[in-house]
């Protein structure tokens, strides 16, 4: 097909599968959305279209064998492709039609954000339970009788876990209680599901608003067990600094 | 005598077949999708809406959704007899009927089950649409019934302690017993006319749903075992009644297809001049 595409196909191929399995393995990354990839995509081969027509001899070189292959002069096993290529594009671009006209089965997606920011009275708010061994144990016993239910050992998985979605937070997992402050846990247990702001979708969380049945005191204690039997430490401003 | 093939014909007619396969594949219905939805399908002829042990029920998709006991708010309990239920929806155009089907290994008069959906556009809490702090909340709009009413009960609540009676009575409910099985199928009008009390049913829109259970089986105490606020419970998935059947997607894409092919050949034919 003429070596001069080859580069261009190539680099496309690379960066497709850079975007795709390198960049979510990333540290502090994440999958990139199938959009911005095709958008990634549309710019590289608009930078290669661009390029390879600065000069007229670049512009024939890079579009000659294109052409050549359209009106089936490269010949060979070339012109078997160019009829793939010729019943494939019709197809695809039926295919993109029926799926952004057709009516999703999908429900709605739903962009709830997990750990909503805090108001600002229960920012930084620091522990005034001293961190002894009784008062830990005081906080476990709370954790036991009021939490485990639902958030289990520790690990999200409690008895009455399964009918709700979202589901009850794991505690070992180290993207909850180990990225959050204790002033962030006072608020939400506190507050429970229906303190939300309305990114958290309040409506959907079974949290409980712990404030009617506990004391600040108790929960601060509650804070102390859950942190200590999931064995984590919570993140602190010096950390987070 | 011998057919004379053109090289590579073979294959790429191979591809395209599997392409066309993958189409077909992508068209099909997720019916089989897991359960965060219940699909009401748009059935012609008799709803099954006051019987729910129809033979229609069988080509009803199923969802099935797990309960919890009810530890939100006080007072709880900590273990419930139905940890999961069935779902499976029909209408005809005018009429959505439900039906819900869990395991109870006993019949009692105080069985009861509830079908709980959001009114309007505004969200509401699934624990009674009790008011939030950051967001206001709307009503909530609840189907339900007991083993010995013997039919539907249309409510309305927003927030803990206001649960009460419609004014006006739009469900009906069944219910039948078989083999430790309860069968329990809700009905109403896809729309009525009391917009501020009911959810609104519109064809090819999800609605928010969720459910509750409760087993009526009399304990020593003379009490049920699960009553008010001790009950199975879920909180909200979704629910749709499907649209009629719409094919235009189709004829867009075919128009697609014959444009793409249309500029195939003009390109084709004028690079051909070109050269």
């Amino acid at each position: 097909m003429g070596g001069v595409l080859v580069r261009p196909i190539i680099l496309t191929v690379f960066i497709y599968l850079f975007l795709k399995f390198i960049v979510p393995n990333l540290p502090h990354s994440a999958p990139l959305p199938s959009s911005l990839i095709f958008l990634y995509l549309m710019l590289t081969t608009a930078g290669i279209v661009i390029f390879a027509t600065l000069s007229g001899a670049s512009k024939d070189a890079f579009f000659g064998p294109i052409f050549r292959f359209l009106t089936g002069e490269s010949g060979g096993a070339l012109s078997s492709a160019r009829y793939l290529v010729l019943a494939l594009f019709p197809l695809l671009v039926g295919w993109q039609t029926y799926g952004s006209t057709a009516s999703s089965d999908a429900p709605p997606g739903e962009n709830r954000t997990i750990h909503p920011a805090p108001p600002g009275e229960y920012t930084g708010l620091s522990n005034p339970v001293p961190k002894t061994l009784d008062n830990i144990n005081y906080g476990k016993g709370l954790y036991a009788s009021r939490c485990s239910p639902c958030h289990g050992n520790f690990d999200g998985k409690g008895f009455a876990a399964a009918g709700f979605t979202p589901p009850p937070a794991n505690f070992k997992d180290p993207t909850t209680i180990a990225m959050l402050q204790e002033s962030y846990l006072f608020w939400r247990i506190k507050k429970g599901g229906v303190g939300l702001p309305v990114e958290g979708m309040p409506w959907k969380t079974a949290m409980p608003r712990w404030e009617l049945e506990m004391s600040d005191e108790d929960i601060w204690k509650v804070i102390m067990g859950e942190y200590d039997g999931a064995g984590q430490k919570p993140r602190t401003w010096d950390e987070s600094e | 005598m011998a057919r004379v093939r053109r090289p590579g014909t073979s294959w790429w007619v191979g591809a395209v077949g599997l392409v066309g396969l993958c189409v077909a594949a992508e068209v099909q219905p997720a019916y089989s999708q897991q359960s965060v939805s219940v699909r009401a399908a748009l059935v012609k002829g008799t709803l099954p809406a006051d019987d729910p042990t129809a033979a229609a029920w069988a080509t009803a998709a199923v969802s099935e959704f797990p309960m919890s006991p009810q530890v939100h708010w006080p007072v709880r309990i900590t273990d419930v007899t139905a940890k999961s239920v069935k779902v499976r929806g029909l209408h005809d155009g005018t009429t959505v009927a439900i039906l819900l089907e869990y395991s109870d290994p006993s019949e009692d008069p105080d069985d009861a089950a509830a079908l709980e959906f959001m009114v309007g556009d505004t969200k509401a809490h699934f624990a009674h649409g009790q008011p939030m702090a950051q967001v206001e909340g709307g009503p909530v709009n609840i189907w339900y019934w007991k083993n010995k009413d013997g039919k539907g009960a249309d409510l309305g609540a927003k927030g803990f302690g206001t649960l009460k009676p419609h004014a006006h009575q739009d469900v009906k409910a069944k219910g039948v017993y078989q083999g430790g099985v309860w069968k329990v199928v809700f009905s109403r009008p896809l729309s009525t006319e009391h917009v501020a009390d009911d959810t609104q049913f519109k064809p090819g829109t999800f609605a928010s749903i969720a459910f509750a259970v409760w087993d009526g089986k009399k304990m020593e105490t003379g009490l049920p075992k699960e009553k008010g606020s001790e009950k199975a419970i879920s909180s909200w998935w979704y629910f749709r009644a499907d649209a009629p059947p719409d094919y235009s997607p189709y004829m867009y894409a075919l128009l697609a297809v014959a444009l793409a092919l249309g500029f195939e050949l003009v390109l084709v034919r004028r690079l051909k001049k070109g050269s």
